[in-house]
């Protein structure tokens, strides 16, 4: 008897774990992302800019802003309770703020560097010394963030900026460094016009297929034994399902902006030969001048070590910190190894320079 | 005229997709066997072998219903598998329907995976511990192959061949449905994106204006001379010495009453005293030399002037 009821038991649980598996699959990850309580300060278009609320009493003068990449949501920072670093960075005193694009729709087709560079980062900058009292703040980019907070900062190089951290920022676009992408993107084989043109903005799974085919077995099968493993383990599904749900969770790119990614940083790799030009204002990263910690990924396929290495030389800061992580280019700031390596890193850099 | 109609674009999503298929299946098709010769069905390679799994399970199961596969052991169950899908697998190779040289690295590598798999001492009865297996054994020779594959410059022509005639599809088809819901008089994506347009506009201009108002209240600020914080302290300071003035006209007011009298008395005095003057002269019956009367009569001044500050005080502290 005892040994028919186990055998039911393990019949159900076994089937229980079959019918969570296919429900994912089927009905996609569901988590609940984002939860660090915050206010939203100011909005322009669809662009939100969130003030984190304290936990503690501020120890810092100096503020955060984080900006994300145009492609995907912010909340890849802030995962969830227990594995965000905006968490982890206000339980540390520090004023944190984040630049949230939003969705753009067909009306922002338009939309370009311009406008992001020189509009929308300079505003959300001025908003967060005023919410934070100061007269400086520090700047974070992430990934494409981290290329717009350097076109940034090279525009705008002295005061309110106080310091710049990069994070996995893509910098200079040379072929040969970046691997398959430079085969996608190449003239040859992609014309971003026709694209643009058919599309108006370029859709979210667009972008998610072209970063997918940079690793196809792990992206599409990998990821999917991973949750078979956890599930019929019987661990925690938590962290799996919030990073999933991110990475199903693309946004459409904006036309132009668009077709200027590809064309002027992939294609003519402009930025680094000081040849981007925004409503006449050449982008020379030699201007810049403040302080700068750049993390890297060594397992980063979508933006490659040479890509982030060369802000070094690009750049006239006296103290550029370049620091390399054996991670990939998401599980840098949200894999197993952050927590230990990169939040602490990222953390005492700014310490002693907030304040 | 004919031309003109064949320039417009055509209104029937089926027509339009008809054409997307013909154009995409010639793309594809000169892609693989890398000429310009009359389009194959790229379809045809996955018919085939359709073909070939079912005949082959027809020939699996009339094997069954013989009875010579019997109760298998599952390793000889995965060895048949293997062998049977290998079969498939070589005879589609056969029909000369691979020209990348996709299903030779394919049975390249399921003979690498039959090996590793099997010299395992266990064999997994549950599916997914089969494909976590298959997984593990397999996924590096796979990223590689596809790696490989995905790396040509020919997968990358025929991947961009596919794209652009797919973003030419979308583009006609897209234009299409505009132009069908705007002969319909209904507003279509692009109507609203118009509008949206608009109200994004209009948002910027009260965002310049908001802008334009932190700039003075910034800039007010830094133009005053002076900080305007010490400012305003002067100016409460001034404001508590005028309540403090006021007060004091509270106080002035008793002042007022005391000093009135003070005079009155005073005046009392005067009186008095006129009246012992008066007397005086009778008493001594000695006429008043002029001299002498300017003498009292002066006397008579400085004992009102006496009374005068107070009464000049009391005046200024009202007009206070």
């Amino acid at each position: 008897m005892s040994q028919k009821n186990t055998t039911q038991a393990d019949f159900d649980s076994t089937f229980k774990k079959y019918r969570t598996g296919m429900q994912i699959i089927l009905e996609g990850a569901k988590a609940d992302t984002g939860q660090t309580p915050k206010e939203v300060i100011w909005t322009k278009n669809k662009a939100k800019l969130y003030h984190y609320e304290p936990m503690v009493e501020k120890r810092f003068t100096v503020p955060i802003l984080i900006i994300y990449a145009l492609i995907n949501r912010p909340y890849v920072l802030d995962l969830m309770p227990g594995n965000s670093f905006v968490e982890y960075m206000v339980k540390h005193g520090f004023d944190v703020f984040m630049l949230d694009w939003g969705t753009p729709g067909d009306e922002d087709k338009k939309l370009s560097f311009e406008d992001y560079v020189l509009d929308y980062i300079p505003r959300a900058v001025k908003k967060v010394l005023r919410a934070a009292h100061a007269d400086e703040t520090s700047l974070l980019g992430y990934c494409m963030g981290g290329t717009m907070t350097a076109m940034y900062a090279a525009l705008f190089p002295d005061k309110p900026l106080k310091n710049l951290v990069l994070l996995t920022a893509p910098i200079d676009f040379t072929p040969d460094d970046m691997g398959m992408f430079g085969l996608m993107t190449n003239p040859k084989y992609f014309n971003p016009d026709h694209v643009v043109e058919a599309f108006g903005n370029i859709p979210g799974d667009f972008i998610d297929t072209g970063n997918r085919m940079l690793k196809p077995v792990t992206n599409y099968v990998g990821t999917y034994i991973t949750m078979w493993d956890r599930i019929m383990q019987g661990k925690s599904m938590d962290t799996w399902l919030a990073m999933n749900k991110w990475v199903n969770d693309g946004v459409p790119f904006a036309g132009e902006a668009f077709r200027q990614w590809i064309k002027e940083f992939y294609q003519q790799n402009k930025l680094v030969k000081g040849e981007v030009i925004l409503r006449g204002r050449r982008i020379d990263l030699s201007n810049i001048r403040c302080p700068i910690l750049s993390v890297a990924g060594s397992k980063d396929h979508i933006c490659s070590l040479p890509q982030a290495q060369a802000i070094k030389r690009v750049v006239s800061s006296k103290e550029v910190d370049f620091h390399v992580v054996d991670a990939g280019h998401v599980g840098l700031m949200t894999g197993s190894g952050a927590k230990k390596d990169v939040w602490p890193t990222i953390l005492h850099w700014l310490e002693s320079r907030s304040k | 005229m004919p031309k003109e109609e064949n320039s417009k674009v055509s209104g029937d999503p089926l027509e339009l997709w008809e054409q997307w298929y013909e154009t995409t299946s010639k793309a594809w098709s000169q892609s693989v066997d890398g000429s310009n010769k009359a389009y194959v069905d790229p379809f045809a390679f996955y018919r085939t072998w359709a073909k070939i799994v079912e005949n082959a399970q027809g020939q699996m199961q009339e094997q069954l219903k013989a009875g010579s596969f019997g109760i298998m052991e599952p390793k000889e169950a995965w060895k048949r598998w293997f062998e049977t899908t290998t079969d498939i697998w070589e005879k589609a190779i056969g029909g000369d329907l691979d020209p990348l040289g996709l299903t030779t690295q394919w049975l390249e590598m399921m003979e690498d995976a039959r090996a590793r798999i099997l010299a395992g001492a266990n064999i997994p009865a549950d599916p997914f511990t089969f494909m976590k297996q298959w997984y593990d054994a397999t996924n590096e020779t796979w990223a590689t192959l596809i790696g490989d594959i995905i790396g040509t410059e020919r997968f990358m022509e025929s991947a961009s061949q596919f794209l652009e005639s797919y973003a030419s599809f979308y583009r006609t088809f897209r234009r299409a449905n505009e132009e069908f819901f705007s002969n319909l008089q209904l507003p279509t994506r692009s109507d609203i994106a118009r509008v949206a347009e608009l109200v994004i506009a209009v948002e910027d201009k009260v965002e310049q204006i908001d802008d334009a108002i932190e700039d003075f209240e910034d800039n007010y600020t830094k133009a005053v001379p002076g900080n305007l914080d010490e400012r305003l302290v002067h100016v409460e300071k001034k404001l508590d010495a005028l309540s403090a003035s006021l007060q004091e006209l509270t106080t002035a007011d008793d002042l007022e009453k005391r000093l009135d009298r003070v005079e009155s008395k005073l005046d009392k005095l005067l009186v008095a005293l006129e009246k012992i003057e008066a007397k005086e002269p009778q008493r001594n019956s000695k006429p008043a030399t002029p001299n002498s009367s300017r003498a009292q009569e002066s006397k008579r001044e400085s004992s009102k002037n006496q009374a005068l500050p107070a009464e000049t005080e009391s005046v200024s502290r009202r007009t206070k």
